[in-house]
This record gives C-alpha cells, structure tokens and sequence, in this order.
C-alpha cells in the first residue's frame, strides 16, 4: 500500500495531492503537461522535498513533514521509476545493468530468467547502445524487477515509442505488477495510455486532483467541466430544459446521427465542414448557438426536405454555471 | 550532328552537379592536408634535421638523461597532486553544488589566461625565501626557490587549470538522469559516484591528465624564474641551446616530444575508444 499526501511549491500554483495506491493496484495520474502529474511521483521517490505532507509505502513511512520530521533519501526508499529515457549505464553490458542492484536472493538465474521473460536472451553481453529504443526500455523495467523494488513508479516512460511497443510494454507492466503485487502509478498525458493501464484514475489539473475514479467513469460522468474538457469534450451547448446556464458537454465519439431523444439530447443544425478522419468522418455541426465538432461513420447530410442536420449527443454530462456536474431532469441519480 | 548522343539537359546538369561536388570535395581535401601537414611541421622538421651519430653522441655524455628523470619525477607528482586536488575542485563546478558558481570557474580561467613567465614571477613573490610561505617552508628545511620542490610547485601551477576544466567538462557531460538512476536502485553518493559517474567521465578524466602532463612535462615560464636548478628537459633544451647551438639542442627535443607525447596519446586514443563504444 502507498499512501501518499503531499504539498508541493510550484511557480505557477501549489500541487496539492492525497493519493492512496493499494497492493498490485495500477493508478494513472492523467492531466496536461504542467499540471504536477511527474512532480507528484518525485515526491513519492525523495527526488523533491515537499513542502508539507507524508509519504508512507507499507508501513513505512518516508516522508514525514511534521514533527518528529523524517525523510528517507532516495536510495533507502526501494522505489522504481521509470522515465521516457531508460537512463541505462552506458559502460555496463545488458547482463550487468540488469544485476546492477540485486535484491536479496536474485542469483544468475534470476537474472536470466527475467531476461528470458523480457525477451532481452540475446542482448545480454552488449552495451545498451547497440539496444534499440523498445530493448532499452525492457532492461530499464528489468534492472527494476530485478532490484529490490517496492512500488513501481512510471513517468510517460513509452511516449516516445511507436503504438504497437508501447502497447506491449503497457502490457508487460499490467502482468508484472499483478505478479509482483506492488501498488504502482503510471503519468500519462494522453487519456488513452491512462486508459490502457489503469484501474484507477485521477484527473489532475494545475496541481489539484479534479476527480479520483475509474477510467470509464472520468469519461462518462466527469465530475466537472475542466475534467470534461480534459477527456476530450469538445464543445458545451446550453439545454435550455435543464436549467439557467447549464451545458451539456459534446464529446464528438458519443454521437450518433439522427433524433433519438429517448438515448440523451437532441441538436440540429447545418454542417459547415467536414472532413475524413480515420475510418470515419469529422464534422463542424452549427448547433444551439455554437459549433460542435462531430465524429461520425458516415458524412454528415440533412434528411430529405430538412434544412438541418440533425443528431443525438448520447447521456451527455451537464455542467451547472459554476463549473460543476448536475444531473439532467430525465437522469435517475445514482 | 547526332541528336541521340546528347544527353538530356537535366542529365548534363548532374552531371556538372556531380563533378563540382567532387572536385570541392578533393579541395576540400587537400586543404584539410595541407593545414595538417603545417600543423605537424615542427615535428617533421625536427625529424628531417636530427642525425642520428648526434642524437648518441648528445644522449650518451654522462649525465646528459639526468634532466630527463627530473622532469618525469616532477611530472608524475605533479600529476598526483592535480588527482588529489583538482579531481575534488572539478567535481564541485561540474555540480554546481558551490554558490557563486561563475565566480570560481573565473579564478581557474584567471590561472589559465596568466602567462606562465607572469605565474614565475608571482610565485617568487608568493612563496620566495622571504615570503611568510617561505618562512614557513624555512622552518621545515625546505626551500620554494631552485629546488626540486620549485619545479613542481611551477608545473603544477602551468598545468592545473587545463586539468581542472577539462575534468569538470568530463563531469559535466555525466547525465543527471543516469546518476538519478543509479540512487533509486539503493546506491549512496559515494556508492553512485564509484560505480556510475567515475566510470563515466574517465575518458575524459584520462584526457585532461594527459593534456596536464604534457603541459607539466613542458612547462618552461615558470620553471625558468623560480626552479632554473634542478633542470629538466625543457630548461635542458634551453641552455643547450645557448651555449652550444641550434644542433645540439635538437636532441633534447626529441627526447621531451617521445617522453610528453605518448601519455596522451594512449589517453586519446583509449578515451576516444571507450567513448566510440558506449555511444554504439
């Protein structure tokens, strides 16, 4: 269990975060760039002191700003981080990076079979610049299975790769630390990536957790509308039924063309651009006073004999003029 | 006149691309030999006037290797007591750990940019017989003029600020990330600095002593104003020179350039190598 609860001076604001990971949990701290998403797990790993909070990982406690004040240094804290550069030992071989730190008990064969596992067999005898990027980042995470490590902290260390690795080393990291049943944190600036690993999720926004829940719920009820605008909510149309100020917000996947109040709210109007967009199409649909980007299958077209496109933004979110989520009147609160 | 045998236009044009292009290439080349070949001029000389009868007539008078043991016993201290303390000095600029940084490297560079014959003049004024420094010295039998101990004292002051900056480059280029590394998987500074930032910056480390002994085993400004005795070679070449002539001084300089030059070229071509793997 890590538990988490720390105060950080940043220039622009002051992050300000209580986090709790439980054994073998994987949590993704998503949010945009500057946000506090990697000052949060250097806190965690002593590489920043914070201003004021604790940090206790099993039992034992790390950080501690209030008296009797403590913090552990870096190197007796057992936490594995893992950035976008693997930050190899250039002079050691592959062999040696992985064994750079034992744990107690990893012999050869440890070392081998992690190896093995990782796919690393032939590589052990080079220096890691004869690795390509997707090999480095295996030895990175392998040299921390093979220390003693015991939580696994990830800051966006595959951005840099292509989809198909770095789905892979997503997956890797899903297994190993359900094996290893160590609490673990994953930064992550696109909401995919947090998606792709995460039971967890919790939405950060200039140095405040906005939303703490799983990741279909940040996208499917965001608790506010900077959590909505994060998540891909496009655009925010006034519905005049829910009430003064409030906004439905658009998301332009959970669209579907055509009138079917029964599934959400209803908006029509004419199309003003359109475009290909993957396998589908990506339209600018004037509606309720605003333009609503629109990704749908087909290209969007107003039915016969009607001016207007006409289409249907499926169960969508409202927001109250302060920024927070209301429920719709038709919406059966939970 | 056959309309077929003359290439296109687009052709030609290539054509004529291609030929510019090797003959700047070839210019380039023979540009690059010729300010290499005057850049190792002296050395070619040197080799062109040497006889050989005088080179063993010269080296096998009595004594005449004498200066050649100075200056390599001086030279080696001297490069001991930069390990010692200009490898610490380094190691702190390169972190910037001291405040006022600038202000530092300023006083190594100040000690660069100072004339050597300025740095022998000074130094009499520093540690010269009737100096506090030299009084002291007095007190422990030791003497900072004209001694064995003057001669290092002068090269160490020619030669330290090209290790001191050279091994703060060398611990500069170390990556933070990587030492960051090193520190999370369990090691302690000094456990970091042995196994990761030491390995790390050694070719460059290598580099910048070999740069130092060779300034060491050189050093003439200096030496000659405060340690004119014991000689080495360089103030062997010197009064050589002066007494007997341009002929018998060439000797001397072919003793100094195979004693100064192989250290650094051993560290270049080690470091350069190490450097070659580790980049891949």
């Amino acid at each position: 269990m890590l538990e988490a609860d720390v105060e950080v001076d940043r220039r622009e604001f002051r992050l300000s975060a209580a986090i709790g990971v439980a054994a073998g949990e994987r949590l993704a701290l998503f949010g945009p760039s500057g946000a506090g998403k990697t000052t949060i797990l250097e806190a965690i790993a002593g590489l920043v002191q914070p201003r004021r909070g604790t940090v206790v990982l099993n039992g034992r406690v790390l950080t501690r700003t209030a008296a009797p004040r403590h913090q552990v240094p870096p190197w007796q804290r057992r936490v594995g981080l893992l950035r976008q550069d693997p930050a190899l030992f250039p002079h050691l071989s592959v062999r040696q990076n992985l064994a750079y730190a034992p744990a107690p008990g990893t012999g050869r064969e440890e070392i081998a079979r992690i190896a093995e596992r990782l796919g690393l067999r032939g590589t052990l005898d080079d220096l890691p610049a004869r690795l390509s990027g997707g090999q480095a980042h295996r030895v990175a995470l392998g040299r921390l299975l093979a220390s003693r490590c015991d939580a696994l902290l990830l800051d966006e260390p595959y951005a840099g790769l292509d989809a198909g690795l770095r789905r892979d080393l997503t997956e890797l990291v899903r297994e190993l630390v359900a094996a290893r049943q160590v609490p673990s944190m994953l930064v992550a600036h696109e909401l995919e990536a947090a998606q792709a690993f995460a039971d967890r999720m919790a939405v950060l926004d200039r140095g405040e957790i906005l939303q703490l829940a799983s990741p279909a719920q940040v996208v499917a009820a965001p608790a506010a509308r900077r959590v909505a605008e994060l998540v891909g909510y496009r655009s925010f149309v006034l519905v005049p039924e829910t009430g003064a100020g409030v906004v439905a917000g658009v998301h332009p996947d959970r669209v579907v063309a055509g009138r079917q109040p029964g599934r959400g709210v209803v908006l029509a109007g004419p199309v003003r651009s359109c475009r290909p967009s993957g396998a589908g199409w990506e339209a600018s649909v004037e509606a309720a006073g605003t333009l609503v980007p629109v990704r749908l299958p087909d290209p969007p077209e107003p039915a016969a004999g009607e001016p207007d496109f006409v289409f249907t933004v499926l169960d969508p979110p409202c927001f109250g003029p302060d920024g927070l989520r209301v429920s719709r009147p038709e919406e059966v609160p939970t | 006149m056959s309309w077929a045998a003359s290439p296109p236009a687009h052709v030609a044009g290539s054509a004529l691309r291609r030929t510019v292009r090797s003959a700047s290439g070839v210019a380039s080349l023979a540009g690059a030999a010729v300010i290499w070949v005057a850049l190792l001029g002296p050395v070619i000389t040197l080799l062109a006037h040497l006889s050989w009868p005088q080179v063993s007539a010269a080296l096998s008078v009595p004594g005449a290797l004498d200066p050649l043991a100075v200056s390599v016993e001086s030279g080696a201290i001297t490069l001991g007591v930069l390990l010692v303390l200009g490898t610490p000095l380094a190691w702190t600029l390169a972190r910037g750990s001291l405040p006022f940084p600038r202000f530092w490297e300023a006083g190594v560079l100040c000690s660069l940019l100072l004339p050597p014959l300025v740095i022998g003049l000074l130094l009499i004024f520093m540690v010269g017989p009737y100096t506090p420094i030299g009084e002291l010295l007095g007190h422990v039998h030791l003497s900072a003029t004209n001694t064995f101990l003057a001669l290092v004292i002068a090269e160490v002051y020619e030669s330290a600020p090209y290790y001191v900056l050279g091994a703060q480059a060398a611990f500069a280029a170390v990556e933070p990330a990587i030492e960051e590394q090193a520190a999370l998987l369990g090691d302690r500074p000094s456990r970091v600095a042995r196994r990761v930032s030491l390995p790390l910056a050694a070719p460059g480390l290598a580099m910048a002593l070999a740069v130092a002994w060779a300034r060491a085993m050189g050093a003439f400004g200096a030496v000659v104003i405060i340690a004119y005795h014991p000689f080495g070679i360089p103030l062997q070449i010197w009064t050589t020179l002066q007494e007997t002539g341009l002929p018998t001084a060439l000797p001397f300089a072919l003793v100094l350039l195979v004693v100064a030059l192989p250290l650094p070229l051993a560290a270049y071509i080690w470091s350069a190598r190490a450097r070659g793997r580790r980049r891949g």
